[in-house]
């Protein structure tokens, strides 16, 4: 069972970050990535990489709903806002989470705050 | 007659919503494979500001992609306001301009394998079950559509060739006639209904390959390919085996163009938007039609409410020598006989029977044909091909381009007269026909009993039936 969470976790890290960020509002992709980057205090930069592997799946699997909107720099930017979908699917991804890290924390003898 | 009006109202509608269905599936799916102004999935792409990198960068991406026209543009759009983003960023940072773009580049990973990622994501399984789905659906609609479309234009297309023939007609030019069932079969209606399927077929493999492509988010190319060979397999055997009817070689390219119509169908234009036809196209065809048949008419002299030109049946030399001399009259038995020929329609034998006529009432004789002619033997029936003829009921007489009969059957005693089958349905040489009773007389030679009697028979059956029949 620990090893099944711990792969999903590994797999699923950049799609519960984005989620995570989505719940505030909606973003486009750059501002993603810095939100994410801001939130984690700079310890966590995700790959812009796969950032948008990352957001086009989530929109193709229903959690996120993608629309082109004005920007103030002029051209129309790709926002992005999570779903009610998308929201059941960050409530699973939080708690597989806490899951894995309380796991962790036992296995590696830190205390568990 | 009675009208069952429930039943044609749940039949017309149903079909005219399975048609409304389709076509706003086509409509809804297509969004995706192409950007046009009017595009509301169309990004305004934001300009490169001549950055060579980021062009090739995103040259690579997009060769990975092989997405719809629309999502390509999607994807460029997002990665050039990014990689702007970014690289406005970095600059604030600090670094010169050409090194910020190499920073922001290089975050993004190498171009392929990110246009590789972004495929996996958009073309996910739920989505290429739903292309699958939503194509055999479309498929569907383009088929009804398109086989009501083909209709409109075989019956257009009839209509300009009927009238070409009747002008050249008049001005005396000789053309063969695939209309009239008398003289040239229905190779017409086989036509017409190639026609009309050739035109369901390109309309069905392109709605499908359409809508699958803009379900699946793929592009229409790569998904062509599929639906291309399901269509050579599915409309190819129906056009060799299902499609049954009269031939003739005409007929049997006519049904080749159905795959071939198919794949076109699939391939040709597949990227651009299907046409849109609209409310002026379609009165001005109508009133085309309207004024095309009225031409005719005048031209054939014929009017909605007459009956046209009447041909007369004008009998000709029958060239019965041809076969063989006509049998001493002395040999013969005092009461008439005929040879009759009975078409047992499209699909069976034609039945040849001779019997003996009493002159008196015109009924069969009580004796037996075979037992009048006991000094006969080796009586048989000769297929003989007919005299071309053009708009008369009937083959008249004997071809004499032809030396030899194209059938032979023996004759075989039935209850009171002879008989023998032929199956002309299923020769292709057949068509025109005249059948004679031969036998071999008293002193040793064959000699011809009668006149005989013929008809048309259409080769009826599939293309395979045709290509594979006896000449």
């Amino acid at each position: 069972m620990p090893g099944r969470i711990r792969g999903q976790l590994l797999k699923g890290t950049t799609t519960l970050l984005v989620l995570t960020v989505l719940r505030d509002g909606e973003l486009y992709g750059y501002e993603i990535a810095q939100r994410i980057r801001e939130r984690s205090g700079g310890a966590f930069f995700p790959s812009e990489g796969a950032l948008y592997p990352a957001l086009h799946a989530l929109e193709a699997d229903g959690a996120l709903e993608a629309s082109w909107q004005e920007s103030d720099r002029g051209p129309r930017r790709r926002y992005y806002k999570i779903t009610k979908s998308g929201l059941g699917m960050l409530a699973e991804h939080a708690q597989e989470w806490a899951a894995f890290s309380l796991g962790m924390g036992q296995a590696v003898g830190e205390p568990n705050r | 007659m009675t009208i069952d009006w429930l039943f044609a109202f749940v039949w017309i509608g149903g079909w005219g919503a399975f048609l409304i269905a389709a076509i706003w599936l086509v409509r809804r799916s297509e969004r995706r494979l192409s950007v046009g102004p009017g595009d509301p999935y169309a990004p305004i792409a934001p300009g490169l500001d001549g950055s060579e990198p980021m062009a090739a960068y995103l040259d690579r991406m997009t060769g990975a992609l092989a997405l719809p026209a629309g999502d390509v543009a999607e994807v460029r759009a997002e990665l050039i306001d990014h990689l702007q983003d970014s690289t406005a960023t970095l600059e604030a940072e600090g670094f010169e301009r050409e090194a910020a773009i190499r920073e922001a580049l290089g975050r993004l990973g190498p171009p392929a394998e990110l246009g590789r990622q972004l495929r996996a994501a958009h073309q996910s399984n739920r989505r290429l079950l739903a292309g699958a789905g939503g194509g055999v659906f479309a498929a569907g609609g383009g088929f009804v559509l398109g086989y009501l479309g083909g209709a409109a234009l075989a019956l257009l297309l009839a209509l300009v060739l009927a009238a070409v023939a009747a002008v050249l007609t008049l001005v005396g030019v000789r053309l063969p006639d695939i209309i009239n069932s008398s003289s040239g079969g229905y190779a017409g209606n086989s036509l017409m209904l190639s026609v009309m399927l050739a035109v369901a077929a390109a309309f069905a493999t392109r709605y499908a390959v359409r809508t699958s492509a803009g379900l699946s988010r793929r592009a229409p190319r790569t998904v062509a390919v599929f639906w291309a060979a399901a269509a050579v397999l599915g409309f190819g055997w129906y056009a060799l085996f299902g499609l049954r009817g009269q031939q003739s070689w005409l007929c049997v390219a006519g049904e080749a163009c159905i795959p071939l119509a198919a794949v076109a169908g699939a391939f040709v234009r597949i990227e651009r938007p299907m046409p849109h036809v609209g409310r002026w196209a379609i009165v001005c065809s109508a009133i085309s039609v309207v004024f095309l048949v009225l031409g005719l008419a005048a031209v054939s002299g014929s009017s909605v409410i007459g009956t046209g030109q009447v041909h007369e049946y004008q009998p000709a030399d029958l060239h019965l020598d041809t076969v063989a001399p006509a049998a001493p009259a002395a040999w013969l038995p005092a009461d008439d006989y005929v040879v009759t020929g009975q078409d047992g329609g499209q699909a069976s034998a034609t039945h040849i029977d001779a019997q003996v006529i009493s002159p008196s009432s015109g009924a069969s004789a009580s004796l037996a044909f075979a037992t009048v002619l006991i000094n006969w033997r080796d009586l048989r029936f000769e297929a003989w091909h007919g005299q071309p003829t053009w708009q008369d009921s009937g083959a008249i007489g004997i071809d004499t381009h032809y030396t030899s009969a194209f059938a032979v059957q023996p004759a075989f005693l039935q209850g009171k007269s002879l008989q023998a089958d032929f199956h002309f349905e299923r020769m292709r040489d057949a068509r025109s026909w005249w059948v004679v009773l031969t036998g071999v007389g008293p002193d040793g030679s064959r000699y011809r009993l009668g006149d005989g009697s013929g008809n048309w028979t259409d080769f009826y059956g599939s293309a395979w039936d045709w290509l594979t029949a006896p000449q």
